[in-house]
C-alpha cells in the first residue's frame, strides 16, 4: 500500500502544473530552486567561519545556539502563512480498505516531505560537518544536529494545531517584533536564557532525548487529532467560514467603478491567496530600511529611486501583476455578463491608485530619513500612480494564468510571474523610474530628478484614457486565450 | 432572434460543431437535447462569445457577437458554477449582477421575493458563501441571476442538472412564463427529454457537432426522441 501511496505522490509531483511548462521556464525554475539552494548550503558551509570572524571571543556555536529561538519563531510564522495540512487529499482514501492508521500515518509523513523541512537540513547539515571537521566533539555535534531536527520536524507538526486560528498567528508575530524589539533594545535578551538551554543541549548530548520527546509527542497529537475526526464532516472537512458581512455602500461615491471596487474589497478581504499577497505587499513598505540604512546605497541616488518604487509600489506590484487572474475563477460569467472592458480596468486600476495613496501615507516615517528620500519616495508615489500603475495592468494582460482564490499558495509553486514576457514587462517597472531620476540628475541636479520622476507620473495621470484604451485592446485580442486558459483546472 | 450561419469549431482536425444555418425567432423557448460531446454547450459558448469559431458567425438580435460587445445588455446565461463568484452571498451576487444591469437594490428586493419558493428559505439570508452552498443551491442561485433585469435572450446550459424535484416543477413553470409573457427568447439544453419537451416548443437534436433533427413539440416528441436515443 505504501508504494502506491508513494506512486501517487510521485504522479501528483511530476504532473503538477509547473513541470507542464515550457522547457525555458523549467530551466529558470532550477536555476532559481539551485540558486536559493546554493545560497542555503553556503551559508551553512560558511556560517562557522563568518560567526568565528564577527564574534571571535564567542564559540560559533554558541553564537548559533543564542539564536536559534528566533529562528525557530519565523520557521513557525512562515509555515503558519505557507504551509497547510493536506487533509483534503483523503477524502478518497476514507473509504478504501486500508487501514486508518496507515491512511493517517502516510498523511503526516508525508508533509515531512516540505521545503520548509529542506531548507534547515541544507543549512544545518554542513555546519555541523564543518564543526566535526573543526574538531568539536562527534557524539555531542551528532546529538545537538538531531535535536535540531527534531526541533523542525516539530514546528512543522505544531504549526498543523495552530493553523486552524488566526489568533495564535497574530500572537506569534507580535512575541516576535516584541522579542527583537526587546533584544534591539537590549531590554531583555530572550537569547540569553534560551541559549543557555541550548548549549546545555550541546554540552549533554543525553538531552537530545527532549526535543526528540517534544516531536513524538507533537506526532501523536496530531495523530490523534486527525484519527478522532476521521469524517467527512470533521477534520476532513472544508472549513466554512461565515459571512462577515460589510458595508460598503459608502464606496458608491466612486460612480460606475464602484460596483467593481466593492467587489475587489471583497475579493480580497475574503480569500486566503490575495490575503496573502496583502501581507506581502506590507512587507515591501520596509524595503527602503535596507537601502536607506545602507552607506553604499543611500550615497548613490539612483537606488535610492529603486527603492522608493518599491516602498509604495508593493500592492500594485504584487496584486496588480496577477489582474485578470483574479478574477480567473469566473471570468466567462465577467465576459458574458454586461460589463464594458474599460471599465473593470478602470476599477483596478483605482484599486491600485489607493493602494498605492495608502502605502504612501504609511510610509510617512520615511520623513526620518530626511527630505531628500521622502521627497524621492513620494516622486515614486506619483511615479506609480502615473505610470507604474499601466505597465502593470498591460503585463497583467499578458498573464493568463488561472489563481485558486481561496487556496494558500505554496513555497516555490508561485511561479505565476514566472514566465518570459513577465520577465521582460518587469523589467521597466524597475529600470525606467531609475532612468527617469538618473538621467536630470546627472546632468542638473538632484531635485531635477525628483521633478522629472514626479512628472513622469502626472503626465501619466493626463493621459490615463489613452493607456487604458491600449490596454483593452490587448485583454481584447487576448479575451479567447484568456477565457481558454482560465477555464483548465488548477493543481 | 439568433441566426447562425456556416458556424463550426474545429479543435485541430476534430470538429466539434457545424451547423450550416440554424435561425430562433423572437420569444421561442428553444430546447438542444444531444449526448455527451454533441456541441450543446460548445454552441452556448459560441453564441456567447466565450470561444472564437472556426468558420461563420452568430447575430443576436441584428448584432454579430464576435465582432461587437452590443448583445451583452439583453443577453444573459448561466452555463456552469463558474459563472458564480464564489467569494459573495448569494444577495451580494444578485446585487452584483443588478447593478451590471442598471437595476437599484430595492428593484432587486422586489425581484427576488417572487422566488422564494425557489429558494426554499436556504440562499437568501444565510450568512454563507455561494461557494460554501451546496450544487443544487449554487445552480439556483446562478439561474435566477440569470433573469435579473428583464434579458431578451435567456441561455441555460443543463438547467435541471442537480436540482430537487420540486425545484425541477417550478423551473419548468418558470421557464414556460418567461416566453408566454415577458416574451423572451429562452435557450435550454438538457439530457432530461421528459424536461425539454415540457417546456419547449421547439427542440434540436445534436449529434457528433451536426444537427440531426429539428422538431415542433408536439404529443409524440418525447416518443420520437426516445426511440431516437435509444441504443
Amino acid at each position: 500500500m505504501i508504494k502506491n501511496f508513494l506512486n501517487f505522490e510521485w504522479k501528483q509531483f511530476s504532473r503538477s502544473s509547473y513541470f507542464q511548462k515550457g522547457i525555458g521556464i523549467k530551466i529558470l525554475l532550477a536555476l532559481g530552486v539551485l540558486y536559493f539552494g546554493g545560497i542555503a548550503l553556503l551559508l551553512g558551509i560558511g556560517m562557522f567561519f563568518i560567526l568565528k570572524k564577527t564574534i571571535p571571543e564567542v564559540d560559533p556555536i554558541v553564537t548559533v545556539n543564542n539564536f536559534l529561538i528566533y529562528w525557530f519563531i519565523f520557521d513557525l510564522v512562515i509555515r503558519f502563512f505557507m504551509q497547510q495540512l493536506p487533509v483534503m487529499n483523503v477524502k478518497p482514501l476514507m473509504i478504501i480498505p486500508v487501514k486508518r492508521n496507515t491512511v493517517i500515518n502516510y498523511l503526516l509523513g508525508k508533509t515531512a516531505i516540505s521545503f520548509f523541512n529542506f531548507i534547515p537540513i541544507i543549512i544545518f547539515l554542513p555546519f555541523s560537518i564543518v564543526l566535526l571537521v573543526q574538531g568539536y566533539p562527534v557524539l555531542n555535534v551528532v546529538c545537538w544536529f538531531l535535536a535540531i531536527l527534531c526541533l523542525v520536524f516539530s514546528n512543522n507538526f505544531i504549526n498543523f494545531l495552530i493553523n486552524k486560528s488566526n489568533v495564535v498567528f497574530y500572537v506569534l508575530l507580535s512575541v516576535l517584533v516584541v522579542l527583537i524589539g526587546l533584544e534591539f533594545f537590549e531590554v531583555f535578551k530572550i537569547s540569553q536564557p534560551i541559549g543557555v538551554a541550548f548549549n546545555a543541549l550541546y554540552n549533554n548530548p543525553i538531552l537530545a532525548l527532549i526535543p526528540l520527546g517534544l516531536l513524538i509527542g507533537m506526532y501523536f497529537t496530531n495523530f490523534n487529532y486527525i484519527r478522532k475526526g476521521f469524517y467527512l464532516d470533521d477534520a476532513v472537512s472544508k472549513k466554512i467560514k461565515e459571512v462577515n458581512a460589510t458595508d460598503l455602500s459608502w464606496m458608491n461615491r466612486f460612480g460606475s467603478v464602484a460596483t467593481f471596487l466593492k467587489n475587489d474589497v471583497k475579493l480580497i478581504w475574503r480569500n486566503a491567496r490575495p490575503k496573502q499577497v496583502m501581507m506581502m505587499s506590507f512587507l515591501f513598505l520596509f524595503y527602503g530600511l535596507i537601502f536607506f540604512t545602507q552607506e553604499s546605497y543611500s550615497n548613490s541616488p539612483a537606488w535610492i529611486a529603486f527603492a522608493s518604487v518599491f516602498v509604495t509600489g508593493g500592492f500594485l506590484l504584487t496584486f496588480g501583476q496577477l489582474v485578470p487572474s483574479w478574477d480567473s475563477e469566473y471570468y466567462k460569467m465577467l465576459m458574458s455578463q454586461n460589463i464594458p472592458y474599460r471599465k473593470y480596468l478602470e476599477s483596478k486600476w483605482y484599486l491600485m491608485v489607493f493602494g498605492v495613496s495608502l502605502s504612501f501615507i504609511l510610509a510617512t516615517p520615511y520623513l526620518y530619513f530626511g527630505w531628500k528620500i521622502y521627497g524621492m519616495i513620494a516622486a515614486a508615489t506619483l511615479f506609480n500612480i502615473g505610470l507604474n500603475s499601466f505597465i502593470t495592468l498591460f503585463g497583467g494582460a499578458l498573464n493568463r494564468v488561472p489563481i485558486e482564490l481561496n487556496v494558500k499558495a505554496k513555497a516555490f509553486s508561485n511561479t505565476n510571474g514566472f514566465n518570459p514576457t513577465q520577465l521582460l514587462i518587469s523589467l521597466p517597472k524597475m529600470v525606467l523610474p531609475m532612468l527617469l531620476f538618473y538621467i536630470p540628475y546627472y546632468f542638473i541636479n538632484y531635485e531635477s530628478g525628483l521633478l522629472a520622476l514626479g512628472l513622469s507620473g502626472l503626465l501619466g495621470i493626463v493621459f490615463k484614457n489613452f493607456f487604458l484604451t491600449k490596454i483593452e485592446g490587448v485583454y481584447q485580442t487576448g479575451k479567447y486565450k484568456t477565457i481558454a486558459a482560465f477555464g483548465e483546472k488548477i493543481n | 432572434m439568433i441566426k447562425t450561419t456556416e458556424l463550426s469549431k474545429k479543435y485541430g482536425e476534430a470538429t466539434v460543431l457545424n451547423i450550416a444555418s440554424l435561425e430562433i425567432p423572437k420569444g421561442q423557448a428553444f430546447g438542444l437535447v444531444g449526448n455527451n460531446g454533441a456541441g450543446k454547450t460548445t454552441y452556448f459558448n459560441l453564441l456567447l462569445d466565450l470561444i472564437k469559431p472556426t468558420t461563420g458567425y452568430v447575430i443576436n438580435n441584428e448584432i454579430q457577437v464576435n465582432t461587437s460587445e452590443d448583445w451583452k445588455p439583453f443577453t444573459s446565461a448561466f452555463i456552469d458554477e463558474s459563472f458564480l463568484i464564489g467569494y459573495l452571498t448569494a444577495e451580494e451576487y444578485f446585487y452584483f449582477i443588478g447593478e451590471l444591469r442598471g437595476m437599484k437594490k430595492a428593484d432587486i428586493d422586489t425581484f427576488l421575493a417572487q422566488f422564494d419558493e425557489i429558494f426554499n428559505d436556504e440562499i437568501l439570508g444565510k450568512k454563507k458563501y455561494l461557494r460554501d452552498l451546496s450544487k443544487g443551491n449554487q445552480k439556483k442561485a446562478g439561474i435566477i441571476a440569470a433573469l435579473i433585469g428583464n434579458p431578451e435572450v435567456i441561455i441555460l446550459d443543463e438547467p435541471f442538472a442537480n436540482l430537487d424535484p420540486t425545484t425541477q416543477i417550478l423551473l419548468k413553470k418558470l421557464l414556460k412564463n418567461l416566453t408566454t409573457n415577458s416574451n423572451a427568447t429562452v435557450l435550454v439544453s438538457s439530457h432530461d427529454l421528459g424536461h425539454v419537451t415540457e417546456v419547449c416548443e421547439r427542440i434540436v437534436v445534436l449529434e457528433k457537432g451536426e444537427i440531426v433533427k429539428d422538431l415542433n413539440t408536439s404529443k409524440e416528441t418525447l416518443k420520437e426522441l426516445e426511440l431516437h436515443f435509444s441504443v
